[in-house]
């Protein structure tokens, strides 16, 4: 698949949207149904805020995880992210 | 809760001002009086949202004929719940459009006959198109997710790159390709809608090339027709396993068709709590596991998958609701299906008429 654009910032698509904190599982619903979020997915898809871009997230994901491996963060956030779009989840303003 | 509820399919209304020849609708409609009340529908949603229920499908009939739509929306959306509507757009103007984005409605899905007029007013017996196309123009300025539903069948399969344009140019982000499934009043129209196999197969390739020209810009799902599969679908994701449907009248059912097979009892919303129902309602247990099963499906390896099939289809094929859906190739009923697909290829035009479904009062 083709890279995730770099400059601009992220945000759900139309109709895409968390489910309320709180509850039993970490969901994505989308018209199809729901995304299971593992992890730190919950915190990425926040952080695609229409305010952030890529980089900015990966930024802000290693500091708030200073002991974790900057290249391992940034390898995963671009991973899922990019599963995110090719599912028609993310929009690139 | 051993099976847990993911979505609701809320039948609003059966009015609708259009009259399909395939509506999915029973062909006993419930009757405008015995509609549930707004406090009703709330009180379900209340009670589907503490259940975990996900998704809730807002459909008909045509659901804008509720005056109540903005407010059913608002009450969904305040127990936690996504709201998509399906609807023909009928009804539907710029200020209640507004309205139910504003009440948190989460997904349109827009039905369209054809991509051509006056085929398109032909299935629907009415002058419905042009109105659609001015509804997606308006669905399309705004942010919401959008979903063009184009129903297939013998006569407008040629047609389907046609379609495939069209929903393209329509702006929508999702198009549901969805052939014709054999109940209620499809199965009065089935000798006219049954595509024939080459339809089929030229269909298939159609799509899949869409699916590589458009990806990223529009997302193609296509349901095929069970009558020329090798095995069945999974109907519903098996009975009572994660969906239930809910008729105008407040009746809880495992799907639309639930009612035409005899012998079950169906609870309504308004008599008793809906998890109740759920969990604990004989006819939500009748074809949960798998101890109705008949052979071939009771020692077949795909038992976990396609459940054996559809109950009802099964009950209006074959008159047995617990016989393997008989459009498995390995049901013993199979032929039944191999003869109806007999009399598609034996036939070169179709000239009968079609049987409109008619509205209730």
């Amino acid at each position: 698949m083709s890279e995730l654009p770099q400059g601009r910032t992220l945000r759900l698509a139309p109709g895409c949207r968390l489910n309320d904190p709180g509850g039993p599982e970490e969901l994505l619903l989308v018209p199809e149904g729901a995304l299971r979020l593992k992890g730190p997915g919950r915190a990425i898809v926040e952080l695609c805020d229409g305010e952030r871009s890529l980089g900015d997230i990966i930024e802000e994901l290693k500091r708030r995880y200073p002991d974790e491996d900057g290249t391992r963060i940034e390898a995963e956030v671009v991973a899922f992210l990019t599963r995110l779009r090719d599912r028609g989840v993310l929009e690139f303003v | 809760m051993k099976y847990q509820p993911r979505a609701i399919i809320a039948e609003l209304t059966h009015r609708c001002p259009l009259h399909c020849v395939y509506c999915s609708n029973p062909i006993e409609m419930q009757r405008r009086s015995a509609e549930l009340s707004t406090a009703d529908w709330i009180s379900i949603f209340q009670q589907a949202g503490e259940m975990g229920v996900l998704q809730l499908h807002l459909t008909g009939g045509e659901p804008l004929a509720r005056t109540d739509l903005t407010e059913l929306v608002r009450a969904g959306r305040a127990a936690r719940l996504y709201l998509n509507l399906i609807t023909s757009g009928v009804g539907l103007s710029e200020s209640r459009l507004d309205a139910l984005i504003e009440a948190g409605l989460d997904h349109i899905q827009l039905s369209f006959q054809d991509s051509e007029e006056e085929a398109a007013n032909e299935i629907a017996g009415s002058r419905s198109h042009a109105v659609k196309l001015r509804i997606a123009a308006m669905i399309r300025e705004r942010r919401i997710a959008f979903t063009v539903n184009m129903v297939v069948h013998r006569h407008n399969l040629d047609r389907l790159e046609d379609m495939i344009a069209f929903a393209e140019q329509s702006g929508a982000h999702r198009l549901e390709i969805a052939n014709v499934q054999y109940y209620g009043w499809a199965l009065r129209n089935r000798e006219a809608l049954l595509p024939t196999r080459d339809q089929l197969d030229r269909s298939v390739e159609i799509v899949e090339a869409a699916c590589q020209r458009l990806q990223g810009r529009l997302r193609i799902e296509f349901v095929l027709p069970d009558y020329y599969a090798k095995y069945p679908k999974p109907c519903m994701n098996g009975w009572g396993h994660q969906q239930m449907l809910i008729d105008p009248a407040g009746r809880v059912l495992p799907c639309h068709a639930a009612p035409v097979i005899p012998g079950l009892e169906f609870f309504s919303a308004r008599e008793r709590p809906l998890q109740w129902i759920w969990e604990d309602s004989p006819a939500f247990n009748r074809f949960r596991d798998e101890s109705w099963m008949p052979e071939p499906c009771r020692s077949c390896d795909r038992r976990t998958r396609d459940f054996g099939g559809c109950r009802c289809q099964a009950f209006l094929l074959t008159a047995d609701a617990a016989a393997t859906d008989p459009v498995c190739t390995l049901a013993p009923t199979h032929g039944i299906i191999e003869e109806a697909l007999q009399q598609v290829k034996a036939r070169s035009s179709v000239d009968q008429g079609w049987i409109y479904r008619i509205d209730p009062l």
